[in-house]
Order: structure tokens, then C-alpha cells, then sequence
């Protein structure tokens, strides 16, 4: 026994030299020598204690004033240096006496440490280190003398008030002002303490009753562990790994979780500080090169900033996976509304291009970063239904959607898109696709049975391999890199069946699968890394089917049936409203007047002249008209006039359309056309509004939000004939005011940049409230009354203001204004935020998206797919990065098994409707561009060679990076090399990337070769139920 | 049953020899596989005899693609998805008492066993091959040939080949497909035809079934008892799929055997160990995204 308990000391304490003081020396001894020291000890503190009291309650008293003073307390004069240095060497003896014992019989305590209770040791040392001047250096002694009972005793001292309450009153003496190192010893003693906390729950009890002696029902350790959630370096990760224990405590314990939620800044502070943190990472982005679209984790090493955003985001996620879940729901909403709305969202409609494509960088980023699937919901539905109030309505989706700006932000968009599909997320697929496509109207009434039909004999692959350029064709010519790897096809020799003895003889060479089984004897090449493709399809769909069975519904157009989701008349009204104010200028009318009411259905579809392009759809959810075509438009039937889009847009819309027509060269030339981007933007709305009712801009601007809601009445009773007519309508701005919190106003101090950039959103979104800008097309008695409703009895009385300003006053009521931190209502960032916010209620978020879905006379299969078709037609001009992107999504989206995705993308068969464009249309018109490049070029096949080999030296060096960046997730996803690994090595020959339609060329035909390999594996996979 | 892709990549490159488990193909996990990426050992088919070559246009559409050459490289994996399509549809069919493996060497070529559960040939176990025309779909229906000749008014007593074409007398892409040819080699079995039979004396037999009744029956008996006492031969064809039953072996089938009762708990376990998996917020029977009612509140 003895000796056991020697050895496992000479263990423990090995690196302490005294631990050999103590072998052998039997428990009477040590308490004798325990005794002695302590006569000693307390000789010399009474003789500096001025009231010769050691009674336990007066030392906690004076504790308590020593503490609330904050200052050194000295008692009879300076305590002589000697007598400081004997006490401390006493002490350190003592101490180790107490560690070193065993607990008594039955849990009960030693001998010394009942000594210690009854004597109220820790806290007469605690006092006397108060006497004499409490500097850090006597802290950092008391801190380390703790740190070194608690870690090493070895019965729990813990639970005895006298040793606990001195170890509070140090703690919090702690807090407030300390040096660095006091700071990093603090933290560690406080690690230590959640640790114990976390295997002895029983302590915790204790922690709360002893900060109750104290006056305030706290949870000392973990109050103090907050300041440095956000800290860099060991200091913050010890203290956020110490307040996840005590977040995996509280799971399990409802009143240290309901402490967190609501008696502590928790919450608050972890949101916040990421919008502090955020504020302080770089505006624009150093951008590597053309080709960068996204940040690895080889970039964001290299800022230390960013590190740190993530670090902290990192430990929300962790946080919301471990906490209870009140404190998570609290967590999530306080980032919902204290970062991603006030935040994240402004900065993506930041003036300049670099900006908005740097915001957009960083929320790929952490949308890639954040694992727990609460924390990842509240970035979806940011990014999915967040409606951002600039000087308009603007989604965030939308703002996003810009992926067709020829730039990088586009290409930056276009990496976050592919970050989001690869998410598996039926929500996201629901509101970027599937929505759109759930009514069938894309196609035509008979085919609908045609969707869960499947492709028994490959016709589709064979289709769409059939459209293989013949300068790439396999038979034309094989390329060089490829001889080798083509599969000799056997026709098979004498074999009878009954024989059963094969000829064809298939020999391995093992070497790292390079070598592919082959078949001598015939003169059939085969495509070897074809079977690569089929390999990688096979992977593909076969995770993303099981990662689909969480979903709700199959998407095989029948669950969701169809008929149910078509869109409604009043849906589609508020649809039409929000893409009233986008329509193509060429079809707004100086004199409108109603269309004459038709029900939707004898509508004509009218597809006249509709262009292929399709410029920011999002915004254009109507047929976009050619320029050369604007004059046959005309002449189609008058429309209620449309207001004109952003003027950003308008011009984005024109730079596309140079870029389309070839005639547009310099990038430099969009880069100053493009600021219009968001320095318009501020007049837009108002602009529109002026423009469709010129006389009313000399009304006062509040009236003039009245009157928007009388006309809207006026309006409306000749169009309840015709629901179409509806979504010229326009929205009163009522309803969403109070989207956003105007917490960020009460900012603790943590968050000062941010909260800058927070108020000067609020300002803005002030001044948003005097423009009726936005337009609403949804059910507008409802809203009507809703917003009489809301504006209660000022709205009659005192004149032209005085809506906006209630809804201001109401607005700003529970905005506390700037004052000391410690009276801050955390509770009114999120908690009492209208129920209005909701995003999922939200009249934008839902209605308006769900009604773009065009009515049956427009079928459209959504702005996503059209923005990515419409790209991926201008492939040949497109700069390789970009086409890898493009292809990679369309491949990724194609892995998709739900019946209406596969269908719509897959199958050649199907029959759209005429001005629904199909991938395969895309596809068949890129075959037709190439080919006719081919036979101008005399030179494009040799060309073709050249990129082949160039894109096989870039596949090699991106393999040979692959293996140094962990990044987990893939960014450029069809490696255009994948396609020729093991071959020769390549003939350097130098091609430059300008030739994007050659590069183009050679991508065309191996993207052909993915899908149709997707697209003959789902003929097999997807039809088999997952039965494992 | 368990989807087993009968291309499954080979990473066993040396052949099994089936050992007597009633599903050889058992051995061969495809989901063990993608663990390597061994794409590149990936099996092709090859044709056995009478093979037209696979350039061959087989249907109008086939004529189209060859012009641009794609067919002619591409074809082979038609065919082959082709007749995968058809498996992965036999699985689901369910088929009661009938099993098909496709060889190892060729897709084209499918050893199977059924297994007859009551009426005449009750407790029979036959052993067939099925051969299907490379030129699929567009060829003829497949063919299905008995190891052993069942004494059967539809079954040629001296090659064993079950006449098909009766009841597929053109073979019509989409509409036919090879379950539907096993169905009927089941079906034959249970509901006897005796028109134009391929095994007269069969036929007259049954005709005569009233009077003849014992003549019959024995005769069936007979055929049934010789077809099982081959029961444990080696396998007809020398090929690693190619269906052989053995013995009862403890040592051998007792661990099969738990594995496969065991089989319908895995799904859960598989659940967990799942890297991969999907987020979903929307209420079932809803469109609206992260409609569900226990998304956190946001506001």
C-alpha cells in the first residue's frame, strides 16, 4: 500500500524533486511537520494583522472590501522582506503536505486538509497576500499555488467552502486589469477548474452557492473565461476549450444552461465578436491570379485576421455542438442577427466589384468551414432567403447570383455555388432548382410520365457523346496521349458456351492501376478514361443518393405532386411584383393601361424572339429580349408599364451583351462601368418609382407612401379580373421595416468597427424608410391593412410624416443607446426582433421566390439554371478556370438522383417546352460552334494536341499539390487532366491560355464524357433502392 | 438481395473459385470495392461466339452515331450499362425462387438456378444459363438453356434449351426485358403449356395426364431426382460466378448464414458510419425551404 502510493508519487511528481522528501514518512509525521510550519505562518501573520482577529468571517468581510477597493491593502505599516520570504517558504512546504495527502477512510477528509478547513488556511494566506501589496506578482503566485492544489491533490479540496471561497475571491480580484501573464495563469487556472468540473459535477453546485456569498448569483469561472473568447494565441484557446467543457456541462444540466442563456453576455459576445473580427479582415482580397476563385486553406494561413474569424467561428460550431439547446438556439440567432445580418450582409453590397467578390470569398469560405448542420442552417437560410433592405429589396440569393458577371466575381459566386450544392441540402437544391421545376411546366403535358423513366439502353450517353466534335472524335483520329491507353476491344474467338473457355485473356499490370486490363485482337479503340469517368459517377451518385435519403421528398414529379404546386394566382401575383420592377426596359410603355384580362392558361406562351441570353436572371426573371429584337417585341401586347431594373444591372446586362456580340474587349472598361453597380443603386429605386409617376415627386415622401397604397388600391379593383395583371403591382414598403435589429447599436466594446459599419447600416436603412422604393406585389389588401395596422392612430393625424417616423420611433425603441457596458440589454439584439423577421415568414423570402416560378405561360426551369447554361453556351470564350467551374457544377448537379433534376439535365429524350433550353440544346449548339472554329482553323488539331498536353502538365502539378493542401473540399472539381492520367509524359508544346476556344474544345468533349458516364451510372444506380 | 454489379471492380484479380455458396457472387462486395480506386482493372465483357461484331449497327439510332465515330468506341459500354440495367431490374423484380449471377467473363452470359416450390416439379433445382444476344436489345430475345434437360413439354430433351420464343416472339426494346424471360422459365414449371412442344413425349404424356396421370408424374420425378443428384457437380461452365452448390460445411456456411440474418440490422450501423450525408430542413409535404418545425429561431 505504502509503496504503491510511493510509486504512483514518484509519477506524478516526478519532476518535483521534494516528492522524494515524503517517501516512507508515515501521516503523523507529516500532519506534526503540517502543524509546525503553520504555528509558524501564523505567528507572523498576526503580528501584521491590526485587529489580531482570525476569525473566518471577518477575513471574508475584509475580503470582500479588499476586493471591491481594487487597491493594495497594507495593515501596520510595510511587512518586513525577510518575514514575507519565511511565510512563503512555509507556505510552499505546507501546501505540498496537503497534496501530497490521501484522502481518509470512506471519502472522508485527511487529517491536514480537515486542518485546513478548520483553520481557514487558504483564506488567511489569501488575506495575508492582500496585506502586502497584491501586485501580479503575488496573483501569479496565489494563481500558481492553486493551479498547483487543484491539479495535484490528491483528494478533492474543492468542495470545502474554505478552500473554495478563497480561490473566488481571488479569481475575481483577478478579472478587471491584470498583465499578460496574470491573464494567461488565470486562464489556465480556470481550464483546470472546468476541467474538474467536468469529471465532479458535484462541485458545481458549490461554484454557484459560493458566488451567491459574494452577492452575485454568478457563475464566477465562467463570466471571466468570456473576455477571452476571441483571444489569439494559447490564452484564447485554453479559455475556449475551457468554456466548451463547461457548454458540454451544461447540456446535461438545465440551470447551468438557463445561467448561460440568461443571466450571461455568452451569446452575445461569441456573435458580436465575429462581427468585430470580421470588421477587421481585409476589404479586398490580394487576388492571386486570374484563376483564383476561392479561398484555400493555403491562402488563408497566410492572414493571420482571417485566422482568427475562423478560429473563433470554429468555436461557435463547436459551441452549438455541444451546448444545451437553448444556448444554441440563442447562439444562432444572435449570429443570424448580430453578424450575418448586420454584418455580412452590407458587405455584400459594398460599392465595388473587389469587395462584394472578397465578402463573397470569405462567406464561401465559412460556409465550407462550419460543420454543425444548426450553424450551417442559419448560413442557408442567410443566403438562401435573407432580404436585404438597401435603398431596395435586394436577396441575398440574388446578389449572389451574379455568377454571370464575366469577372471573378463572377467566378468567385460561382465557387460558392458549387460549395453549396456540394452540401447535399434539399433546401438549398429546393430553392435554386427544384422549385422551379416541381410544376413540370418545363415540359410538355405528356412527357411529365417520361421523368421517372429510365434510360434502359443508354440512349442519353449515347446522345450526348454522339456530340463529340469531330476534331476530338476517337476514331478520327486518336489523340496521341491516348493510344496507349485505349482498350483493344475483343470480339471474343471460338468460344462455345458449353466449353466455357475464354481466349480473351486479360492481363493486370499491378502498378498503381496505370495499366488498364487490354485485350489484343482487334481494331476497336476504346476511350480508357472513360472509365475513369464512369468510376467517378459511379462515387458520385452513389454518395449523393445516400446522402438524399434524409430529404423529404423524392422529386420524381409526382411527390411533390405537380398539380399542387403550381403557381397560384396570388403567389405568382407577388412574384410578378418583384419582377415588375425588372422587366426589360424595352417593354415598358409611356401609357400603360391594362392588359385585357385573360385567365393565365390561354395566356400564349409568345416565346418570340426570345435570346439565348439570359443576363442575370435573378433579377430578369422575365424572357430576356434581344436588342434586334426589341422592335418585334413591341408589337406584342401593352403592358402595365414595368419599371425599369437597377441601372446596375441594366448595365451589367449591357456589358454582357457586348461580351456575347464579340465586341467587347477591355476588362478595364467594365471595371469602371461596373462601379455603377452599387453608386447607382442608392438612386435606383427612387429613380424607378419617379419614373413611373413623375407628378408625384414634388408629394412629401411619407405621403407619398400613403398614396403608394391608394394607388395600389385603385389599381387593384380592375385587376381582380386578371390575377396576371397583379404583378405589375407595386409594394408599399410597410411590412418589412423592422427587419433588421437595430441591436448592433448596443455594441460591447469588443465590436467597434463592426458596429460602426452596423449604425451607419441602420442610417441607411432610415433613409430607405423615407423612399418608398421597394415594390411588393403581394397580397395587397392584407398588407394594406397590415400596414394601417402597424402605424396605429398617428397615421391620420399628424400629416405627411408621420408613418415613417412611427414605424422610426418604433423602430428605434428598443435600441438602447450607447452606454457602460455592463448595463447593456443583451436581450434586445435578437429576442424581441418582430415576428416579422422570421425568414422563413418572411413575405420576400418565401412568397416572392416561390412565385418566380413562372405561371404555365412562361415555363422556366429558375434563374441558377438558366444563369449557368447561359455561361456555360459562352464556353469558347470562357477562360478555362471559368469552364471548369461551369462544368464541374453541371456534372455535380447531374449526380443528382432525384428523378426531376436527372430528367431535366440528362435525358435527351425528353420534350421541353419550346423556350425551356436544355442543357443538351447548350451542348449541341457548343458542338456546332466548335465545329465550324474547326473548319476555319486549319491549324486546330494540332492545337487540340497542344492543350491536351498542356492541361496534362496542369493536372500533374495540381496532383502533386493536391497532397500538400489538406483542404478537404475539392475546388476545381473536374480536373481537366482526371482525363488522361497515365499517359506518356507530354511533349511541351506551348499553347497559350488565350486560345479559350481550344482549351474550350478539348474541356467540350471530356465534359460529354462525365455526363454521359453520370448519366448511363444513374440508369443503373438510381433505380435500385439503397437497401444498405 | 443484395445488388451485387456483376462488374464489380475485381480487386481480387486472381479468380475465386466460387466455393459452394449459393450466391457465389456473395464474395463480391461492390461497396467493399471504391475503397481503392481500381477503376482501371474494371472488367469488360467479352463476346462470346456467334458475335456479330459490335460495330455492327444495331438499330436506326446506332446507324446515326456511327457516323461520328462515337458508337463505334462507345458501344461496348452501351451494352454493357445495357444489360446492367437489366440486372439491377431482375433485383428488383424479386423473382420468388430464382437466382441469376452474371458470368465473369461476359454480361452477356448469366448462369442461374430455380428453385420449384410446389405442383409437379415440386423440390426441383435447376440449373440454367441464360444467354442474351450481343446485339441487345435489338437482336432476338435471350436464350435459356437447362444444365441438365428437365423432363418438360417446353424443353428440348436433348440440348435443354427452354423455348423462349413462344412466349417473346419479337423482342421489343423497353417492353422486354430479361426478368420477365426468367418469370416465364418459372412459370413454365408451374402452369404446363404442351402446344407445339420442343419435348413431344412430354407432351403427349400430359395431354394424356387424365388417364396417364402416374406415367407422367413418375417421369417428372424422375427428372427432377437426376436433376438434383447433379445437384453438387462442378458448374457446367468453368467460370468464377458460374452458380455451384456444395455440402452443407459449418465450418464454411455457418458464418454465411449469420451474416446474412444479421443483414437486416446493418442498415442503421451503415446509417451512422456514413461520412457523407444530407441536410434537409423541409417539412415533408412542403416546398418552402427549412420549413420544418424544429429549425431554430432565427429572430
Amino acid at each position: 500500500m505504502m509503496m504503491a502510493s510511493m510509486v504512483a508519487n514518484g509519477n506524478r511528481d516526478g519532476r518535483q524533486g521534494e516528492a522524494l522528501v515524503l517517501k516512507g514518512v508515515d501521516p503523523e509525521t507529516c500532519m506534526i511537520v503540517f502543524k509546525n510550519h503553520w504555528a509558524q505562518v501564523v505567528k507572523i501573520l498576526e503580528k501584521h494583522d491590526p485587529l489580531r482577529s482570525n476569525t473566518s468571517s471577518n477575513m471574508a468581510a475584509l475580503g470582500v472590501i479588499g476586493l471591491s477597493s481594487g487597491g493594495p491593502m497594507r495593515f501596520g505599516g510595510p511587512i518586513p522582506g525577510d518575514e514575507a520570504s519565511a511565510v512563503q517558504n512555509y507556505v510552499e512546504h505546507i501546501l505540498f503536505l496537503l497534496m501530497e495527502e490521501d484522502a481518509g477512510q470512506a471519502g472522508a477528509m485527511g487529517p491536514i486538509l480537515e486542518f485546513v478547513v478548520m483553520e481557514n488556511v487558504m483564506e488567511r494566506l489569501f488575506l495575508w497576500s492582500l496585506r502586502r501589496q497584491f501586485t501580479d506578482d503575488m496573483k501569479l503566485e496565489q494563481l500558481k499555488m492553486y493551479e498547483m492544489i487543484v491539479g495535484q491533490a490528491r483528494q478533492p479540496l474543492l468542495h470545502h467552502k474554505p478552500v473554495l471561497r478563497p480561490l473566488m475571491m481571488l479569481l475575481s480580484s483577478c478579472s478587471g486589469t491584470a498583465g499578460p501573464e496574470v491573464e494567461a495563469e488565470l486562464v489556465s487556472l480556470l481550464n483546470q477548474l472546468c476541467c474538474v468540473l467536468a469529471k465532479d459535477q458535484s462541485v458545481l453546485e458549490l461554484f454557484f452557492h459560493t458566488s451567491e456569498d459574494q452577492g452575485a448569483a454568478n457563475f464566477l469561472i465562467f463570466s471571466l473565461l468570456i473576455p477571452f473568447i476571441h483571444r489569439e494565441g494559447l490564452v484564447g484557446q485554453q479559455a475556449r476549450d475551457a468554456l466548451l467543457l463547461i457548454m458540454s456541462l451544461s447540456a446535461e444540466n438545465q440551470r447551468v444552461a438557463q445561467h448561460i442563456a440568461e443571466n450571461t453576455y455568452f451569446c452575445p459576445v461569441l456573435a458580436t465578436g465575429l462581427s468585430g473580427l470580421y470588421s477587421s479582415l481585409p476589404t479586398k482580397l490580394e487576388v492571386p491570379g486570374e484563376e483564383w476563385h476561392c479561398l484555400h486553406r493555403e491562402d488563408w494561413l497566410q492572414m493571420p485576421t482571417l485566422v482568427q474569424f475562423l478560429n473563433s467561428l470554429e468555436f461557435c460550431n463547436a459551441v452549438i455542438q455541444v451546448a444545451h439547446p437553448n444556448i444554441r438556439d440563442q447562439l444562432v440567432s444572435y449570429i443570424y442577427n448580430g453578424f450575418l445580418v448586420p454584418v455580412l450582409a452590407p458587405a455584400l453590397h459594398k460599392p465595388t466589384l473587389e469587395e462584394v467578390m472578397t465578402t463573397t470569398a470569405y462567406l464561401d469560405l465559412f460556409v465550407r468551414s462550419v460543420s454543425e448542420p444548426v450553424l450551417l442552417q442559419t448560413f442557408l437560410s442567410f443566403i438562401l432567403l435573407h432580404v436585404h433592405i438597401l435603398d431596395t429589396l435586394v436577396h441575398i440569393l440574388d446578389t449572389l447570383s451574379r455568377i454571370n458577371t464575366p469577372f471573378q466575381l463572377g467566378t468567385v459566386s460561382l465557387a460558392l455555388f458549387q460549395t453549396l450544392i456540394g452540401l447535399y441540402c434539399e433546401d438549398v437544391m429546393l430553392q435554386l432548382i427544384l422549385r422551379y421545376l416541381i410544376p413540370c411546366n418545363h415540359m410538355m403535358l405528356s412527357q411529365r410520365r417520361v421523368v421517372k423513366e429510365r434510360d434502359f439502353y443508354s440512349v442519353s450517353a449515347a446522345k450526348i457523346l454522339a456530340l463529340t466534335p469531330s476534331c476530338c472524335s476517337p476514331e478520327h483520329s486518336p489523340p496521341p496521349l491516348r493510344q496507349l491507353d485505349s482498350i483493344l476491344w475483343s470480339k471474343g474467338t471460338d468460344n462455345s458456351p458449353n466449353t466455357g473457355t475464354m481466349e480473351t485473356e486479360e492481363t493486370f499490370l499491378e502498378e498503381d492501376g496505370s495499366c488498364y486490363s487490354c485485350v489484343i485482337g482487334s481494331e476497336i479503340y476504346l476511350d480508357v478514361n472513360y472509365l475513369h469517368y464512369l468510376y467517378n459517377a459511379r462515387l458520385g451518385i452513389s454518395s449523393c443518393t445516400r446522402a438524399c435519403q434524409v430529404w423529404s421528398a423524392p422529386y420524381d414529379g409526382e411527390d411533390p405532386p405537380p398539380e399542387e404546386y403550381q403557381p397560384s394566382a396570388l403567389e405568382e401575383a407577388g412574384a410578378r411584383g418583384r419582377q415588375a420592377q425588372t422587366v426589360n426596359p424595352k417593354r415598358s410603355h409611356p401609357h400603360p393601361r391594362p392588359r385585357p384580362p385573360c385567365p393565365p392558361q390561354t395566356t400564349d406562351p409568345a416565346p418570340t424572339n426570345q435570346l439565348e441570353l439570359e443576363w442575370d436572371d435573378s433579377y430578369d426573371a422575365g424572357p430576356v429580349v434581344s436588342l434586334e429584337a426589341a422592335t418585334a417585341e413591341s408589337s406584342r401586347p401593352p403592358q402595365l408599364p414595368a419599371a425599369e431594373p437597377p441601372k446596375h444591372i441594366q448595365e451589367m446586362r449591357r456589358t454582357a451583351i457586348m461580351l456575347v456580340k464579340g465586341s467587347y474587349i477591355e476588362e478595364s472598361d467594365f471595371q469602371d462601368d461596373v462601379m455603377v453597380y452599387d453608386l447607382v443603386a442608392k438612386k435606383d429605386a427612387r429613380d424607378t418609382v419617379d419614373r413611373r409617376r413623375p407628378s408625384r415627386e414634388t408629394l412629401p415622401e411619407s405621403e407619398e407612401s400613403e398614396i403608394d397604397s391608394e394607388f395600389n388600391l385603385e389599381e387593384d379593383h380592375f385587376k381582380e379580373s386578371s390575377l396576371q395583371e397583379k404583378d405589375e403591382v407595386p409594394l408599399s414598403n410597410g411590412l418589412s421595416l423592422p427587419l433588421h435589429p437595430t441591436n448592433m447599436e448596443v455594441n460591447s466594446s469588443e465590436v467597434t468597427k463592426g458596429s460602426k459599419e452596423v449604425k451607419a447600416h441602420v442610417a441607411d436603412h432610415n433613409s430607405n424608410l423615407q423612399s418608398p422604393s421597394a415594390e411588393v406585389g403581394d397580397d395587397l389588401m392584407g398588407q394594406y391593412e397590415e400596414l394601417i395596422r402597424t402605424l396605429g392612430s398617428d397615421e391620420a393625424g399628424t400629416g405627411g410624416s408621420s408613418p415613417v417616423k412611427t414605424v422610426d420611433k418604433e423602430f428605434r425603441n428598443p435600441v438602447v443607446t450607447p452606454m457602460e457596458e455592463d448595463e447593456v440589454d443583451f436581450s434586445s439584439f435578437s429576442m424581441d426582433t418582430p415576428e416579422l423577421e422570421k425568414p422563413h415568414s418572411s413575405l420576400f423570402g418565401t412568397k416572392l421566390r416561390s412565385g418566380s416560378t413562372r405561371s404555365h405561360s412562361v415555363p422556366f426551369t429558375g434563374p441558377f439554371v438558366s444563369v449557368l447554361l447561359s455561361r456555360l453556351e459562352n464556353m469558347l470564350d470562357n477562360s478555362l478556370h471559368v469552364n471548369l467551374l461551369l462544368t464541374g457544377i453541371l456534372a455535380q448537379l447531374a449526380a443528382y438522383p432525384q428523378p426531376l433534376l436527372q430528367s431535366f439535365l440528362l435525358n435527351t429524350n425528353m420534350v421541353f417546352q419550346p423556350s425551356v433550353r436544355s442543357l443538351y440544346q447548350v451542348l449541341a449548339s457548343l458542338k456546332n460552334q466548335i465545329e465550324q472554329q474547326a473548319s476555319t482553323k486549319k491549324d486546330f488539331p494540332k492545337l487540340i494536341t497542344s492543350a491536351q498536353h498542356c492541361l496534362l502538365a496542369r493536372e500533374s502539378s495540381l496532383k502533386g499539390q493536391d497532397t500538400n493542401s489538406g483542404d478537404s473540399r475539392e475546388c476545381s472539381p473536374l480536373e481537366a487532366g482526371r482525363m488522361m492520367k497515365s499517359s506518356p509524359p507530354p511533349q511541351p508544346k506551348t499553347i497559350s491560355l488565350a486560345r479559350t476556344e481550344v482549351f474550350a474544345t478539348v474541356l467540350f468533349t471530356e465534359f460529354l464524357k462525365e455526363l454521359a458516364a453520370i448519366a448511363q451510372e444513374h440508369s443503373i444506380l438510381s433505380h435500385v433502392p439503397m437497401e444498405e | 438481395m443484395n445488388l451485387n454489379p456483376f462488374w464489380s471492380m475485381s480487386t481480387n484479380t486472381v479468380r475465386k473459385r466460387s466455393d459452394g455458396e449459393e450466391q457465389s457472387g456473395e464474395q463480391q462486395q461492390p461497396r467493399a470495392s471504391p475503397a481503392r480506386p481500381s477503376f482501371g482493372k474494371k472488367q469488360l465483357p467479352s463476346i462470346p461466339k456467334n458475335a456479330v461484331p459490335i460495330t455492327k449497327p444495331a438499330s436506326p439510332a446506332a446507324m446515326a452515331q456511327l457516323a461520328n465515330g462515337t458508337h463505334a468506341s462507345y458501344g461496348p459500354f452501351y451494352l454493357e450499362y445495357s444489360l446492367l440495367a437489366e440486372f439491377t431490374l431482375v433485383i428488383k423484380q424479386k423473382l420468388p425462387g430464382i437466382y441469376v449471377q452474371p458470368s465473369y467473363k461476359s454480361a452477356l452470359m448469366w448462369f442461374g438456378v430455380i428453385f420449384i416450390r410446389h405442383g409437379l416439379y415440386q423440390d426441383g433445382v435447376f440449373k440454367f444459363t441464360v444467354y442474351i444476344p450481343d446485339n441487345y436489345p435489338d437482336g432476338e430475345c435471350p436464350r435459356v438453356v437447362f444444365d441438365i434437360p428437365v423432363f418438360h413439354p417446353l424443353v428440348d430433351p436433348v440440348s435443354g434449351e427452354l423455348d423462349v420464343r413462344r412466349a417473346f416472339t419479337k423482342w421489343r426494346r423497353n417492353h422486354n426485358h430479361i426478368w420477365q424471360v426468367l418469370m416465364y422459365a418459372r412459370t413454365v414449371f408451374y402452369k404446363i403449356n404442351t402446344m407445339e412442344p420442343l419435348n413431344p413425349e412430354a407432351a403427349v404424356l400430359f395431354f394424356r395426364y387424365d388417364k396417364d396421370v402416374q406415367l407422367f408424374k413418375s417421369k417428372v420425378v424422375d427428372s427432377v431426382k437426376l436433376c438434383n443428384s447433379h445437384l453438387f457437380d462442378q458448374p457446367k461452365m468453368d467460370d468464377p460466378y458460374a452458380i455451384s452448390f456444395s455440402s452443407w460445411n459449418p465450418a464454411i456456411h455457418d458464418e454465411a448464414k449469420e451474416r446474412m440474418f444479421t443483414h437486416k440490422r446493418r442498415p442503421e450501423d451503415h446509417q451512422k458510419g456514413l461520412q457523407v450525408s444530407g441536410l434537409s430542413w423541409v417539412k415533408p409535404g412542403s416546398t418552402q425551404p427549412f420549413s420544418r418545425d424544429d429549425n431554430p429561431p432565427l429572430s
